[in-house]
């Protein structure tokens, strides 16, 4: 059971991070193909929200590593 | 390992490794403000390449005049932060089944507290600079009915901070572990697969322990802005 729990917590994490990511980046990559002097602004934003979204899905994956050990 | 003393309970891995990080800070920080010149050469260079960093960080969030007595409080939280986070990356030492040597950011109760102290930091610079009936009001301040908002908005920011540091150093050292322990003890292949795929998660553990620790401080100062600054 643990590890099907684990298994769940972790893939979902997976798609959490990857959407979200996704989203970010896509938007910066769009952003600096209109502008590309605005590249440095950008990409400082871009890691500050890549580093908000995967705060939660690496939460999750620390949950995955818990349950794994009981 | 936690030990008791005087009633008070101490995580002696803790202490040894904040004492490490607090020390290899202060040696830097020595090390670089030696000889001060004004064209600075060598390790002052890098000290003054941090300052002007922090310092870009604080002008993003709030103008100067508010946000210039939170100059160093940002320099320390970064190298701090950075310091941590990295010096659970060359090695880790266990003796007798307890760690004695990792990142002490990777430890949920080291991260709650630097979250919490930074935090409540802002609170009270919120009722030192703008005084206490502006900082009452500021709860209520877009809309009133928002403010079970507000309050569950503090605590959501204080769990976040600390968490997501926690989260990110404390999976990286475990899957560290789980890699060096695990994948280069089942046989030649495992073994010399190992040493790539080590090699680059290594790589990606220091890219995400500088932009933790740049995060950390960035958000620092926009929690701190929101409550010194008058321009809201």
């Amino acid at each position: 059971m643990n590890l099907i729990a684990a298994a769940i917590a972790a893939g979902l994490a997976a798609v959490g991070a990857g959407i979200g990511n996704g989203l970010v980046v896509g938007r910066t990559v769009e952003g600096i193909g209109r502008q590309p002097e605005a590249r440095g602004m950008l990409q400082t934003y871009m890691f500050i929200g890549i580093g908000l979204v995967e705060a939660l899905p690496i939460i999750g994956v620390v949950v995955a590593f818990m349950v794994l050990g009981r | 390992m936690v030990v008791k003393f005087i009633g008070l309970y101490f995580n002696l891995t803790n202490v040894v490794m904040i004492t490490v990080a607090s020390l290899i800070v202060f040696i830097i920080a020595v090390i670089a403000t030696r000889q001060l010149a004004m064209k600075p050469k060598g390790m002052q260079n890098f000290l003054e390449w941090i300052m002007d960093f922090v310092k870009s960080i604080i002008n993003s969030t709030m103008d100067w005049k508010d946000g210039g007595r939170f100059h160093i409080l940002g320099i320390t939280l970064i190298m701090y932060i950075f310091v941590s986070n990295m010096l659970g990356l060359p090695f880790l030492i266990e003796f007798n089944g307890h760690e004695w040597w990792r990142s002490p950011t990777a430890d949920p109760m080291v991260t709650m507290t630097l979250a919490t102290t930074v935090i409540v930091l802002s609170h009270f610079y919120g009722v030192k600079l703008k005084g206490a009936k502006e900082y009452g009001k500021g709860f209520f301040t877009p809309l009133p009915f928002l403010f079970p908002l507000k309050i569950i908005e503090e605590f959501a920011n204080n769990l976040t901070l600390g968490l997501r540091l926690y989260g990110n150093i404390y999976a990286g050292e475990l899957l560290l572990s789980l890699l060096v322990g695990g994948l280069a003890h089942t046989g030649v292949i495992g073994a010399i697969a190992a040493v790539p795929v080590t090699m680059a998660w290594q790589a990606f553990s220091i890219f995400v322990g500088s932009i933790q620790a740049y995060l950390f401080t960035m958000l620092t100062m926009v929690y701190m802005s929101h409550k010194v600054s008058h321009d809201h």
